[in-house]
């Protein structure tokens, strides 16, 4: 067995031998010729088939890749419009603040900017709380206004902060009158939220709606002038001695952030430095 | 088994040619045919590990393209040389396995160096020993060891199966 064994792997060794003794003697390209029929197919199709598995692997590593470039990507771009929005923000306030110191430089009036830090809006009243209270002299009562038009007026004064009562509050009145007709009357608020008009038919048989409504400032408590809302229908009651017309209220109640407080005489005709149309 | 066992000799010394390069490291391959003759000689004898080295070796010597008939000796021998060895000493153990394919290799660069001396192709012995020989010993001796490893825990798997009742 072990004889057996041994004269394999002489034979072996010596074919080997003589297939590498016939090679360096220029015999050797026929067993070359004959391995390289048998191997190169196989060669080509696993080359095909390795190429075909690693196109694949490098497939998926670039679908990884565009994964988690894509991901990137979007956390950029989510962070990048938090920085437009903020930008964005910033520019309106802004924009905001400038229109409010224009006004306030341009006002013949002694006035006082505040900035507004709560909102009552439920209904049964509609205020706003803004951060100017005792130690700002606020006095009572005095004028809200914006670079749109009337706010309100201070109903409160605390240490620190004033509420102010919005037009659209139901217990609000304003003397008011039309802009193009000086047709008189009173703007109120109402529980919907709304601003209504109401005037005496006889007097205001030629108000329009777009007609716009400013402060009468008659009483001593706001100046003559500032835009309060445009009439946008008219509810006309017939033979009624008053009649009443829906008002489009000039300033954003829900938006605004910052007011100017009226502190000081408020005896002057405003409606030169308001924007013309409310 | 013996057809699956001719495919896996034959098959594996072809693609040794086309699929090594793609797991090279530093443009070192192993050399798988020599793990697989060498696992096949610790578990089949002396004289499957002789035929086995001796056609992996031929056909890696002909894919390759170099002298046919190196290897083939070389592997040959190698295939012997372990099949008697497993059968006198205790060369199951992957600690003995593994810097034994080292040496292995090792020892075969070196007959492989001899035999192209003999038959006038001159290589520098340095360079052959530093940069290929030594660091395919290596890679040998860890993806032996890897290979070893995963025919362990196969044979572990296997048994648990065999062993469950159905």
């Amino acid at each position: 067995m072990k004889i057996q064994k041994l004269a394999l792997l002489v034979s072996l060794v010596g074919i080997c031998l003589l297939l590498l003794t016939l090679q360096t003697r220029g015999y050797g390209s026929a067993a070359g010729d004959l391995f390289a029929i048998v191997s190169t197919p196989i060669q080509t199709g696993l080359a095909k088939a390795s190429h075909a598995t690693f196109g694949l692997w490098a497939t998926y590593l670039d679908w990884k890749n565009v994964r988690a470039e894509n991901r990137r990507l979007q956390e950029e771009v989510q962070q990048l419009r938090v920085q437009a929005l903020r930008v964005s923000d910033t520019d309106v306030e802004n924009r905001r603040l400038r229109r409010l110191l224009t006004l306030q430089e341009r006002l013949p009036l002694t006035t006082l900017p505040g900035e507004i830090i709560a909102r009552e809006w439920g209904g049964w009243i509609r205020s706003l709380t803004v951060n100017r209270g005792r130690g700002d002299n606020i006095p009572r009562l005095s004028a809200v206004i914006s670079p749109d038009g009337l706010v309100g007026r201070i109903v409160d004064v605390r240490p620190g902060a004033s509420i102010v009562q919005v037009l659209t509050d139901p217990a609000s009145t304003v003397g008011a009158h039309v802009l193009r007709t000086r047709t008189s009357g009173i703007v109120e608020g109402d529980p919907r939220g709304t601003l209504r008009f109401k005037f005496m038919a006889r007097d205001g048989a030629s108000i329009q709606s777009g007609d716009v409504l400013v402060t009468a400032g008659q009483g001593g408590l706001f100046p003559r002038g500032i835009p309060i809302g445009t009439v946008r229908a008219i509810d006309n009651r017939g033979s009624a001695l008053f009649h009443y017309a829906e008002l489009t209220p000039a300033v954003d109640f829900a938006r605004i952030d910052e007011v100017l407080l009226v502190t000081g005489d408020t005896q002057r005709d405003l409606t030169a430095y308001f924007p013309k149309g409310g | 088994m013996r057809g699956l066992l001719a495919l896996t000799v034959a098959g594996g010394s072809v693609a040794h040619a086309t699929l090594t390069p793609l797991v090279s490291v530093r443009g070192v391959t192993p050399d798988l045919p020599l793990i697989m003759v060498s696992l096949l000689a610790l578990r089949r004898g002396s004289e499957f590990g002789c035929l086995a080295g001796f056609v992996t070796g031929l056909l890696q010597d002909a894919a390759g393209g170099g002298l046919i008939g190196v290897q083939g000796l070389t592997k040959a021998v190698i295939g012997f040389g372990i099949g008697v060895a497993g059968s006198r000493l205790r060369v199951s153990q992957p600690l003995v396995q593994v810097p034994g394919l080292v040496v292995l290799t090792i020892a075969e660069g070196l007959a492989r160096f001899a035999l192209l001396q003999i038959f006038r192709f001159p290589a520098p012995f340095g360079e052959l020993m530093m940069y290929v020989v030594i660091p395919q010993a290596l890679f040998n001796g860890f993806v032996g060891a890897a290979v070893v490893l995963s025919l362990a825990g196969v044979q572990t798997l296997r048994a648990r199966f065999e062993g469950e009742p159905s």
